[in-house]
């Protein structure tokens, strides 16, 4: 499955309504099949690796039984996963760029960090003090609804993207089992429910650190020009090589902190037997191996291919052929996320299959579509603003809280962080930058914010919704 | 009931399934006739050298148990093997176990057979396992009830499943609610006391809230009395 539903969409756009060129096409298939390859060794390599590292260090934090461990370790753990979380350099590049400078990248990338650190730090103590997590997710989004109120709006686009791009797909499998591992120690329901919910409460740490620093700094006016590099002419095979070791040294430096802060706790604590050692050593090599070839694939392959569909199909005039083809393609990306195959693990571990793959992954396709459908209508109507979609879906999906199934809660708020991964972040990104690019009035670089926190928002509302209907079906049984 | 072919009334038949079989094992069971089953995970091993090195040489699996009367044991052998080929290798494998006592609601008649094994000249058996399966989250209550009633101490294995009372569908697919199975080894003078209070308390006999087997154990060890 996968990629290949995407790879045929898109060829198919090719030899009808979009051609994008044989060059362009020959990347495209070499990166589909280097996605392909990457995107199962990467599997491989958070299930043996990543999440058995997460899990026991919830649990070992969780065993200590002194508050202050889990508010300490909660926050080292949050702030040192994500300070080399490759999505939130690039975020806080751009940032920079487009504030002239007024942001350091640096400080950006700091205050960041210590946004998340300080939410899975709250978040593993909502699961000690078992707060309700609808409580916890109405403060928070409170607090940004407040935050966004006060703080210019050309920021709202890159604030509420940076909370579902930072969630990289390195950190969310991570977090999803520090969660796990901490919520196992409670047992019966009450487990199950507080093993979801920890990304979610996580990602709202940058989407509050970023409007802080907007508010701080006071900036009015975003005034730097657009940062995206038109793709010089190499040669297929030469692009690929081209991106190979900017890929690896991003992934190695998002993986450094994983093994570190695995070598420190396996010294103090951890005590693992030589075999067990053995997989989780080799668990992060395939995920260093499987990183590298997913993401070459996407950058090399998918960007351009993206932009040019967008731009081509936004050229030929039709407003919505535009809309449609962003739902066809929303609706098939989703696959193709890394993040999305762990936390569907998850949850089949978690509620022993009660819940079906098939149902979450569905509702995160439609969710989705629905998400780059509506950001089309937004870049082809430049009187409809973010806030117009963003506002009200957060006010629903807070309501929606209320009378969901607790464990579904945790779910969608996690599948928010989930679906917002690298496919989106590149792939989509660039496919409506490239409609943008095509469409007079529309603004390239700020119409080109806005899709992430889109695809993170809808999932929120569709996964509950599906947790409605479902408990409502399951409970009617005699 | 063919009594006088099988020595035993019941069965508990355990199915180890491949990663994405268990329910269709379990809808296969019941159209035959199984009242129900509950499914939980598992990891096998793969015997390969070169998946070993790789560190990828374990594989998830699904047991499912389902419990009921013997007289269905041949046809539900036949019937899964045919369904699921395992006679071939990698496909699965099933065993089926006598058991001492099944309690369930068939119809609000209580089925429990107070026939003992045949111990196959052995010495008396000692101690016997109870298997009590319930909705999830009330696996803690059951262990309270059965502590109350004589119990040491309880084993809770999460797990889903369905009876012939539950089936309810969300679209197209069977809605499988999940299940807590709480196992108790105890002394066999007891059972009797820890089976009818958790059948008291926690209404086995009304239709969809749990069931409970028994079976005899010729040894165990670690059990404080």
């Amino acid at each position: 499955m996968s990629v290949l539903p995407v790879s045929l969409i898109v060829i198919l756009l090719n030899f009808t309504i979009a051609p994008i060129g044989s060059y362009l096409l020959w990347k495209f298939i070499i990166g589909s099949v280097f996605i392909i390859m990457g995107l199962t060794i990467f599997l491989f390599g958070v299930e043996l690796g990543i999440q058995p590292i997460g899990s026991l260090m919830g649990e070992t934090i969780t065993k200590s039984k002194k508050i202050w461990i889990v508010i300490l370790f909660g926050f080292i753990l949050g702030f040192f996963i994500n300070i080399a979380e490759p999505d939130l350099q690039v975020l806080a590049r751009q940032v920079s760029n487009i504030t002239s400078g007024v942001l350091s990248q640096i400080s950006l990338v700091v205050v960041v960090s210590v946004g998340i650190g300080i939410m899975v730090a709250l978040g593993l103590l909502r699961i000690v003090f078992s707060i309700p997590i609808n409580k916890l997710l109405t403060v928070l989004y409170g607090i940004i609804l407040l935050l966004a109120v006060f703080s210019s709006e050309s920021f709202h686009g890159i604030a509420f993207d940076s909370g579902g791009a930072t969630t990289g797909s390195m950190t969310v499998p991570f977090i999803l089992a520090l969660g796990l591992g901490v919520a196992s120690f409670k047992g019966g329901t009450e487990a199950e429910e507080d093993s979801f919910g920890l990304v979610g409460i996580a990602s709202t740490g940058p989407m509050i650190a970023v409007f802080t620093m907007s508010i701080l700094s006071s900036i009015e006016k975003l005034t730097g020009v657009s940062s995206i590099q038109v793709g010089e002419e190499r040669g297929i095979l030469s692009s690929y090589i081209h991106e190979i070791p900017i890929v690896t040294y991003e992934v190695l430096m998002a993986l450094l902190p994983f093994l570190i802060l695995f070598i420190l706790f396996n010294h103090l604590s951890f005590e693992l037997k030589r075999r067990q050692l053995r997989k989780i050593f080799l668990g992060l090599l395939y995920t260093f191996v499987g990183f590298i070839l997913f993401l070459v694939g996407v950058n090399a392959g998918f960007m351009e291919a993206g932009r040019a569909i967008g731009q081509t199909i936004a050229l030929i005039g039709k407003d919505w052929l535009v809309i449609l083809t962003g739902f066809i393609l929303g609706l098939t990306v989703i696959l193709a996320e890394p993040a999305v195959y762990v936390l569907n693990e998850q949850i089949e571990d978690v509620t022993s299959g009660h819940i079906r793959k098939s149902l979450i992954l569905f509702s995160l396709a439609v969710g989705v579509a629905v998400a780059v459908a509506l950001s089309m209508i937004r870049i082809l109507n430049p009187s409809v603003h973010l806030w117009h979609f963003l506002l009200p879906g957060y006010l629903l999906a807070i309501l929606l809280t209320y009378f969901t199934p607790k464990l579904f809660v945790g779910i969608a708020f996690d599948s928010g962080g989930v679906a917002s991964g690298p496919m989106t972040a590149t792939f989509i990104l660039a496919f409506s930058q490239g409609v943008a690019g095509a469409i007079p009035g529309a603004d390239v670089l700020l119409d080109g914010f806005g899709v992430i926190s889109m695809v993170a928002l809808t999932p929120l509302i569709a996964i509950q919704i599906l947790g409605i209907l479902f408990e409502r079906k399951a409970a009617k049984r005699s | 009931m063919q009594t006088d072919v099988v020595n035993y009334r019941f069965i508990l038949t355990m199915v180890v399934a491949n990663h994405g079989d268990g329910s269709k094992v379990l809808s296969e069971a019941k159209k035959i006739g199984i009242p129900g089953g509950t499914i939980f995970f598992g990891k096998g091993t793969v015997h390969n050298h070169l998946l070993e090195m790789l560190g990828i040489d374990e594989e998830k699996k699904e047991i499912v148990i389902l419990a009921s009367e013997a007289a269905y044991e041949d046809e539900l052998h036949e019937r899964l093997n045919n369904k699921f080929n395992m006679h071939k290798p990698g496909k699965g494998i099933m065993v089926s176990l006598p058991i001492n006592k099944l309690l369930y609601t068939h119809n609000c008649v209580e089925e429990d057979s107070n026939r003992d094994l045949e111990t196959g000249g052995k010495k008396e058996m000692e101690y016997q396992a109870i298997f009590i399966i319930v909705d999830r989250g009330l696996g803690h209550e059951v262990v309270d009830v059965a502590t109350e009633a004589g119990a040491k101490g309880a084993t809770i294995i999460n797990a889903r499943g369905s009876g012939i009372h539950e089936k309810e569908m969300f679209f197209s697919i069977n809605i499988e609610p999940e299940k807590e199975i709480v196992m108790i080894i105890i002394k066999k003078e007891l059972t009797d006391a820890i089976i009818n209070a958790v059948k008291e308390k926690m209404k086995i006999d009304e239709p969809g809230r749990g069931i409970i087997f028994v079976m005899d154990v010729s040894k165990a060890s670690g059990l404080r009395d």
